[in-house]
């Protein structure tokens, strides 16, 4: 199944990269990601607990970045799984600057198994785009509040 | 096909329910008639440990018509909807959204809470709500709160209620004069639920043109929206079969529609336009009449 979608970050390229990049502000930003533990370079391990409705799971995974080209695309290969089903994903990010704005731009094919697939396929599409909203809304105020500290007066 | 292991609750208060939801938290699912969880946890997709039943709770039956405002126990079933006269005098349009839900098993068990909390996005409630301007009222451990349905739906199973908050009451403007208002639907063949339904709502002034337009669409998106461009075309027009036409040819307009093995996004987008032009024809129809009926009504 592919999944796409874009945002625009009122933010310069050079600082949505740097977030993008920062695991401290994935931590942040990333729906229901309790844990991010590097296990190299560009390599990760993740813990995640999401609830979509009445679908309550933990999500263990592996995230690799697999190429990057800074500030202006990256891609990406996610491997995980948990008791509702497994989820394979290999996508890329392109971040366009516009003015003073970046358009973050996410295109992936996403391979889901289980029950996950059987019962909730009709259901992945909007999970996916609501969980990216809700990722580019977070990551929308961290690089705001990065960009703009609170002057102490 | 047998559920997970968990531990049955059946309060009689919301209190205790609310209680018993603040204890046991991650772990426990509320239980409204259970016509969408039952099926999900015999499938083990979902998995409580608590399972809160709710339908003992005398305080969310009921269905009461008073001072203009229709209000409907969360826990109030599809079939109790659909043959209340309070409903039927105050919402047809909800009476004709509660007739289409499922079969008769699912409306004599599932109720208009579970339902609305649930938020499938092709679940027919949600048009029909969003057309008729309900609010939810919210109940959780930092108190009471009222939500306009327009701003409830937020994704697939995703709404603004929190973990922690139970749905007591829908609440519906009784329709007033010369409004009408209908909800139309294509089914899925196989599951009922909605490939795509549209409720309209038209409330005419008195040189007969459109005072007050809404325009719900469930099925299209990954949830629940307002027609804002359809709805927006139509303000103080006159509601000729043409007009109603071109707005419903927007219905769809800037909405990432949803595309799966029942339906292309194309396809669902053209049949929202489709839907949209007739429940807005009906809807005006119905609105004329009701215009006459009580103007004749008076007269007598």
């Amino acid at each position: 199944m592919k999944i796409e979608g874009e945002h625009l970050l009122p933010a310069t390229r050079d600082r949505v990269w740097a977030a993008l990049n920062d695991p401290d502000v994935l931590v942040k930003t990333i729906p229901g990601l309790k844990q991010l533990t590097p296990t190299g370079e560009d390599a990760y391990d993740a813990t995640i607990e999401l609830a979509v409705g009445p679908v309550r799971g933990t999500y263990q995974g592996k995230a690799r970045i697999t190429d990057k080209t800074p500030p202006e695309r990256m891609t990406l290969a996610v491997e995980g799984g948990g008791r509702p089903g497994t989820i394979r994903a290999a996508g890329a990010l392109t971040l366009e600057a516009q003015d003073a704005s970046t358009l973050v731009q996410y295109v992936g094919e996403v391979q889901v198994t289980g029950v996950l697939m059987s019962v909730g396929h009709r259901l992945f599409g909007g999970v996916a785009k609501q969980l990216a909203g809700v990722f580019f809304k977070a990551l929308e105020r961290e690089v705001h509040q990065r960009a703009d500290p609170e002057p102490v007066r | 096909m047998i559920p997970a292991a968990f531990a049955y609750h059946r309060p009689r208060t919301v209190q205790s329910a609310l209680r018993l939801l603040q204890l046991h938290g991650h772990d426990a699912k509320i239980l409204a008639g259970g016509q969408s969880l039952l099926p999900m946890m015999k499938l083990r997709v979902a998995t409580p440990a608590h399972l809160i039943d709710i339908g003992r709770v005398a305080s969310l039956r009921g269905i009461r018509l008073r001072q203009g405002v229709l209000r409907i126990g969360a826990m109030a079933t599809h079939q109790e909807i659909e043959f209340s006269p309070a409903v039927r005098r105050a919402a047809p349009a909800l009476v004709e959204t509660a007739a289409v839900i499922g079969d008769l098993q699912v409306r004599n068990l599932g109720t208009i809470g579970g339902a609305l909390i649930h938020a499938d996005p092709v679940a027919d409630y949600p048009a029909t709500v969003l057309a008729l301007d309900a609010e939810f009222t919210l109940q959780g451990p930092a108190g009471v709160r009222t939500v306009p349905a327009a701003e409830f739906f937020l994704g697939p199973m995703t709404t603004d209620a929190g973990p922690d908050e139970i749905m007591t009451e829908v609440a519906i403007p009784a329709s007033p004069l010369r409004f009408g208002a209908a909800y139309l639907k294509m089914p899925n063949p196989a599951s009922g639920f909605a490939l795509v339904g549209v409720a309209a709502a038209i409330g005419l002034d008195q040189a007969g043109r459109c005072a007050h337009v809404r325009v719900g669409i469930t099925g299209v998106a990954s949830a629940a929206y307002r027609a804002s461009g359809a709805e927006a075309a139509l303000a103080g027009q006159e509601p000729t079969d043409e007009t109603l036409a071109r707005a419903a040819a927007v219905a769809a307009d800037g909405v990432d529609a949803n595309s799966d093995i029942h339906a292309s996004a194309e396809y669902r987008t053209h049949l929202a336009g489709v839907l949209a032009r007739r429940a807005l024809v009906l809807a005006r129809d119905r609105a004329m009449a009701s215009g006459r009926r009580r103007r004749s009504a008076s007269r007598v």
